[in-house]
């Protein structure tokens, strides 16, 4: 039972965050896209309950550009906390725009979570697919398949993504371009999982129950989806815990290629892909905010992939 | 500065003495600047590695940057000053209708190998560039009015130019043209594998140049290492030969950020360019104090917003031709040109270190930049009105319709590999809701674009930049000739599809055979004019020229033309051991 | 029987090298641009110059016949020639190649001899603090982004001036901890497998010590997994360095391949890749291979 503890806090972390996400237009102070040219590159702010004069206020407060206390306000304009305009706050500092960093980083999750379940249940699904289809069938049908993994696993997909994203219409907006982006990653991903599932599928086979259940005359589909299926399921929740985090972190390396999602609209991957910059890394440290975000997601991502995994099956 | 009428006698102009050296045959030219000291290794942080070192087929600016390190040309221009000067010809004359140039060749001069140099190189080397079975790229340059310079030996050290009609500062197209030495190349030329010749792989012995240096060793992707030519044609005041430098190093770092942490690290000696933002992040380095950091000034990259003007099938392509209907209109593109905020695209992109410019012909351009050309401040007020004016009204969300009540918006295209120009479009697509036009900007892969802009013109608007290789207005010329497949707004036309471009055309070839540099200069103003007021190209902002170099470098005197740091490496040398 | 065994891996590795090639082929026929569109935007340089330089290339020619062109010159060991650089692509391909062995060969060797004792050790601690704050760990460590980690490690290297820019140490300190990670896992998970086998339960009982049972006993009986996990890690000996050796500027096939793939110089990217796949192929052969020697189960088959 203590064993169920770990999944437990790792399961509701996962769920505390992806609804965090959910709900960032009202968590958020600002629209992610808004621009203060003026204000580029500012420090996160801090909040204080005491003035300069060392007098305690109720209502936590922020000093803005002139030195004069700005008092926060809470629950305004469908909005969780915020303060009276002109001033701006910004919790986790501005980007190079004068962007809020908090606002592009909560809405930013939405676009990075959709896409990382979105190649994965892509991947998984091909690859639950072709792996069952391999491992039950046997014979020329899962050698030639498993040659066709290997191919998968081989060849420069960087074009297929590079053309797939100037063959696109120009209209298309920056968000669809992405997902599709994304999901021709997750479909060229199916390879992988295939083999694990074929592998899972191949032992299932020799049980005995199944055995005996193929000898009492079961169809080939009965015994398929009431058998085998659910014996790769622990391979299918496993991997699905290891491949989203993977497939939030791959679009970190596609914003360094030039694939990532376009601007203005936020993501952790292009919130990220300034960071390879000397002048950010060195100057602005409260870039890494995705960062915050992003090692608690992995970290329960992994923690729940760890509890699921009953057999080891090295990948 | 050029009479053209007159003999040219450099040894009368204030640019280097030509003198024999006493007992000696070799013609030696004299550089101005301090006298230094030998030895050393200088070491450059190189973003890409060369791809070949035969000047002939170089294509990428990485090998022209190393190959232009290892060999000579006739003329020069000076970086610094930006007027020509003479290199391996010690002087010239011109004809008076200005078509036949005459040049007059150091003595005494040898390769690197020790190998004599005479006419005979200068022939077999334009030989090798006219050539139409080699496709060098420079051959077009050469190539004036359709007709290839004729080139003929008159004595072993006098050779003459033939132009098939008068060519304004034809002196200039020498610049950057290596001469090659025929009894290397000459075999490879003559059994066709010219261009497979002085590869990456090539031995050092087989490659010689005139120029300060040669090459010594190359690692793959890691380094080349260039060491000192002792037969070099240059001396100091004091009498000594250059260069000074033992070697020059050049590494192969990868992108910017790694160059900047090599130097950081004093790893290397010399960052040729450098972003403003990297700039000021060194200025606030510890281990860089005291190391010369120096801003150029604006340079003459000029950087701009252009739209699809050109014919699109309105079958295959619509959206995109039913939107030219906007494109073309000038009172369109004047409006989003007064809507764009110039100052914040200098702010926020280069943080101060550029400047806002309307016309392609940047600041650092003083020679040829007409001042006259209006400069608006941003002003969304007088762009509304000129929209209205144009028929164009405002629906009650605050959206832009045309007369025809369509929505206006439209795409950007820039590369996603030039973050500086992903940000002025963003900037940009921000600047222009205030006028209620909706942009996309979409970043593509450098070439995807290109193929977008040149090829398919299936695009709608892009932002690019384009960096003059010299001050002079004649390198520009497939930009503004609308037959010119860098016209980018409409590439390669038959007959100028509008009056204002016909005038452009004009314009254009007219100077190109002007002889006197006033009268061509009120053309070149001109065509700023029209520039301006047509707008194909709504000028953004040029870049201020940023580089770095270690204290210890003495004659380090970088310059806003490329190479802007290595142009007189022969004169760079160690004031004390690093 | 090894022979027949041998012989027809050989098929199959040819047959991937065939379709790979030619899926790459195909790909880069699908991306926009070639060679010299860029050299478009040069001002100096005309259409008519491009043309002739397009022929030159032979970019005009069919895929067909490109194909052949690369098959015909691959059988002669040169795998055509790279257009930016003039220079057959097996020339400009063999010593990068070798600095990429360099680099991930020393970099895996040493995540492996980390990997294996901690992770052996971790397991035979299941469940202690010390394991569990490994696991966490790894977990931590996977969640960052390997490029940025490895900009984070560079800038450390050039403000304290430890280790040289650009040398195989630092290239080496970046790729370790990226790769050990999933490696101390995998062998960690390996091992607790093996450890519940009966006769390792058995020799506990008998009282065996307990470092002579982990280290005799438990990881023979892991050896499966850990030799596949091995043969892993061969296969990725090219591929697995591409993008750090761009980012820490190591002269290997990473910036060579990517600057490349810009370039639509595509006789090098097939080449890098039919190189690739050959790594591939030979590292699970190499797997296959060291099974048929350890386990007499499989001799047997």
């Amino acid at each position: 039972m203590r064993d169920r503890i770990p999944l437990s806090l790792a399961v509701s972390g996962l769920i505390v965050l992806h609804g965090i996400c959910l709900f960032a237009g009202f968590l958020s102070p600002y629209d992610p896209t808004e621009q203060n040219r003026t204000l580029s590159f500012a420090a996160p702010a801090r909040i204080h309950f005491f003035d300069n004069q060392g007098v305690f206020h109720l209502r936590p407060f922020v000093y803005n550009g002139n030195s004069t206390r700005v008092p926060l306000r809470f629950c305004v304009d469908a909005h969780l906390f915020g303060v009276a305009a002109p001033d701006r706050i910004f919790l986790l500092g501005s980007d190079d725009y004068g962007r809020d960093q908090l606002s592009r980083l909560l809405h930013g999750g939405r676009i990075s979570l959709v896409g990382g379940w979105l190649a994965t249940i892509l991947s998984l699904g091909i690859g639950v697919v072709v792996g069952t289809f391999a491992g039950f069938r046997g014979g020329w049908v899962d050698e030639a398949m498993m040659r066709v993994a290997e191919l998968f696993l081989a060849l420069p997909w960087l074009y297929l993504l590079l053309a797939v994203r100037a063959l696109l219409p120009l209209t298309v907006d920056p968000e669809t371009t992405f997902l599709l982006v994304t999901a021709t990653i997750g479909v060229i991903g199916w390879a992988r999982p295939a083999r694990l599932v074929r592998s899972a599928v191949l032992e299932a086979k020799e049980r005995a129950y199944v055995q005996v259940a193929r000898g009492f005359g079961a169809g080939s589909l009965h015994l398929v989806m009431r058998h085998i299926l659910p014996e790769t399921r622990s391979v299918v929740f496993t991997q699905a815990a290891l491949l989203v985090p993977l497939y939030i972190l791959a679009e970190v390396t596609l914003s360094f290629l030039g694939l990532g999602l376009g601007e203005p609209a936020p993501s952790w991957g292009n919130m990220l892909a300034p960071l390879r910059q000397y002048h950010v890394l060195t100057s602005f440290w409260w870039m890494v905010a995705p960062a915050f975000f992003l090692v608690p997601l992995c970290l329960c991502f992994q923690v729940c992939a760890d509890a699921l995994t009953k057999s080891n099956t090295p990948c | 500065m050029l009479n053209k009428h007159t003999v040219i006698l450099l040894a009368l102009s204030s640019l280097p003495l030509l003198q024999a050296a006493p007992g000696s045959l070799e013609e030696l030219a004299i550089a101005e600047s301090d006298a230094g000291s030998y030895g050393g290794t200088l070491i450059i942080g190189q973003k890409a590695e060369p791809k070949t070192l035969n000047p002939v087929t170089a294509l990428d600016a990485p090998s022209r940057d190393i190959i232009r390190r290892m060999t000579a040309d006739l003329i020069s221009i000076r970086r610094d000053t930006k007027a020509i000067e003479p290199a391996l010809a010690k002087s010239w004359t011109t004809s008076k209708d200005g078509r036949v140039y005459t040049l007059q060749l150091r003595r005494g001069l040898r390769f690197s190998d020790g190998h004599p140099f005479d006419a005979d190189d200068v022939i077999f080397t334009f030989q090798l560039y006219l050539d139409e079975k080699i496709h060098s790229p420079q051959r077009d340059l050469l190539t004036i009015a359709g007709k290839p310079i004729l080139v003929r030996k008159i004595d072993p050290f006098t050779v003459r130019f033939e132009l098939s009609q008068p060519y304004a500062a034809a002196e200039r197209i020498f610049d950057s043209i290596a001469i090659l030495p025929k009894h290397l190349l000459e075999p490879a030329y003559l059994n066709g594998s010219l261009n497979l010749a002085w590869s990456l792989n090539s031995a050092p012995a087989a490659i010689a140049g005139l120029g300060p240096f040669q090459l010594k060793e190359y690692r793959p992707g890691e380094r080349i290492v260039l060491q000192r030519n002792p037969y070099y044609w240059k001396k100091d005041r004091k009498g000594n030969r250059l260069p000074y430098l033992d070697k020059l190093e050049f590494r192969f770092t990868g992108g910017e950020d790694a160059q900047i942490l090599q130097f950081v690290s004093g790893g290397t000696d010399v960052l040729n360019r450098v972003s403003a933002k990297s700039f000021s992040a060194l200025l606030k380095e510890k281990s860089t104090q005291g190391d010369k950091l120096v801003d150029l000034g604006p340079g003459l990259e000029y950087n701009f917003l252009f739209f699809n003007l050109g014919p699109v099938d309105p079958i295959k392509n619509p959206s995109v031709a039913g939107k030219q209907i906007w494109f073309r209109q000038t009172a369109f593109r004047l409006a989003l040109s007064e809507a764009i905020d110039r100052d914040a695209i200098v702010q926020l992109v280069y943080g101060g270190r550029g400047t806002p410019i309307w016309g392609h012909v940047t600041p650092g351009n003083k020679a040829w930049r007409n001042e006259s050309i209006p400069k608006p401040a941003r002003s969304v007020p007088r762009a509304r009105e000129r929209l209205s004016a144009a028929g164009f009204r405002w629906n009650n969300q605050g959206r832009l319709l045309d007369s025809n009540g369509n929505l206006v918006e439209f795409s950007i295209i820039a590369s996603a590999s030039n973050a500086e120009r992903l940000q002025m479009a963003t900037i940009i697509q921000d600047d222009l809701k205030a006028l209620g036009i909706r942009v996309q900007v979409v970043s593509l892969e450098f070439r995807a674009l290109l193929d977008r802009v040149l090829n398919t013109r299936d695009y709608e608007a892009s932002l690019l930049g384009l960096g003059s290789g010299d001050v002079d207005p004649n390198p520009e010329i497939n930009v503004w000739l609308s037959s010119g497949a860098s016209h980018l707004w409409n590439p390669e036309q038959k007959q100028p599809a509008t009056p204002w471009e016909a005038e452009i055309d004009q314009l254009m070839r007219r100077q190109m055979i002007e002889l006197d540099r006033n009268k061509r200069k009120i053309l070149y103003d001109r065509l700023q004019q029209v520039a301006a007021e047509q707008l194909p190209l709504i000028c953004l902002a040029s870049p201020n020229i940023l580089v770095a170099g270690r204290k210890s470098i003495g004659n380090f005197r970088p310059s806003i033309m490329d190479h802007y740091t290595l142009w007189n490496v022969d004169q760079l040398y160690f004031k004390y051991p690093r | 029987m090894l022979k027949s065994f041998l012989l027809r891996r050989l098929q199959h590795t040819l047959l991937l090298l065939t379709l790979v090639s030619m899926g790459s082929f195909l790909l880069l026929e699908l991306a926009p641009g070639d060679f010299l569109t860029e050299t478009t935007l040069n001002p100096r340089i005309s259409p008519q110059t491009l043309a002739s330089l397009r022929d030159r290339f032979g970019l005009t020619k069919s895929l067909p016949e490109r194909y052949f062109y690369w098959v015909r010159s691959a059988a002669q060991g040169e795998f055509g020639i790279s257009f930016a650089y003039d220079m057959p692509v097996r020339a400009l391909i063999w010593p990068r190649m070798l600095s990429t062995l360099l680099l991930t060969a020393t970099s895996l060797g040493l995540a492996w001899m980390i990997a294996l004792p901690l992770g052996v050790w971790a397991a035979a601690r299941q469940g202690s603090w010390p394991d569990r704050l490994l696991v966490l760990s790894t977990s931590g460590f996977l969640s960052i982004p390997e490029l940025v980690f490895a900009c984070g490690i560079l800038i450390i290297a050039a403000k304290t001036q430890w280790l040289r820019m650009g040398g195989l140490p630092l290239a080496v300190c970046v790729l370790t901890p990226v790769s050990l990670p999933l490696l101390l896992r995998h062998i960690r998970a390996g091992v607790l497998t093996a450890s519940g086998a009966t006769y390792v339960r058995a020799a506990r009982a008998h009282g065996v010590s307990e470092m002579r049972l982990w280290f005799r006993h438990v990881l023979p009986a892991a050896s499966h997994p850990l030799i596949s996990l091995f043969g892993l890690s061969v296969a990725g000996l090219l591929s697995s360095s591409l993008l750090v050796e761009v980012v820490v500027g190591w002269p290997g096939l990473g910036p060579l391949f990517l600057e490349a793939v810009g370039a639509r110089d595509f006789y090098v990217v097939t080449g890098v890749v039919s190189l690739s796949a050959i790594f591939l192929a030979a590292g699970t052969l190499l797997a296959d291979m060291l099974l048929y020697f350890c386990d007499p189960r499989i001799r047997m088959n």
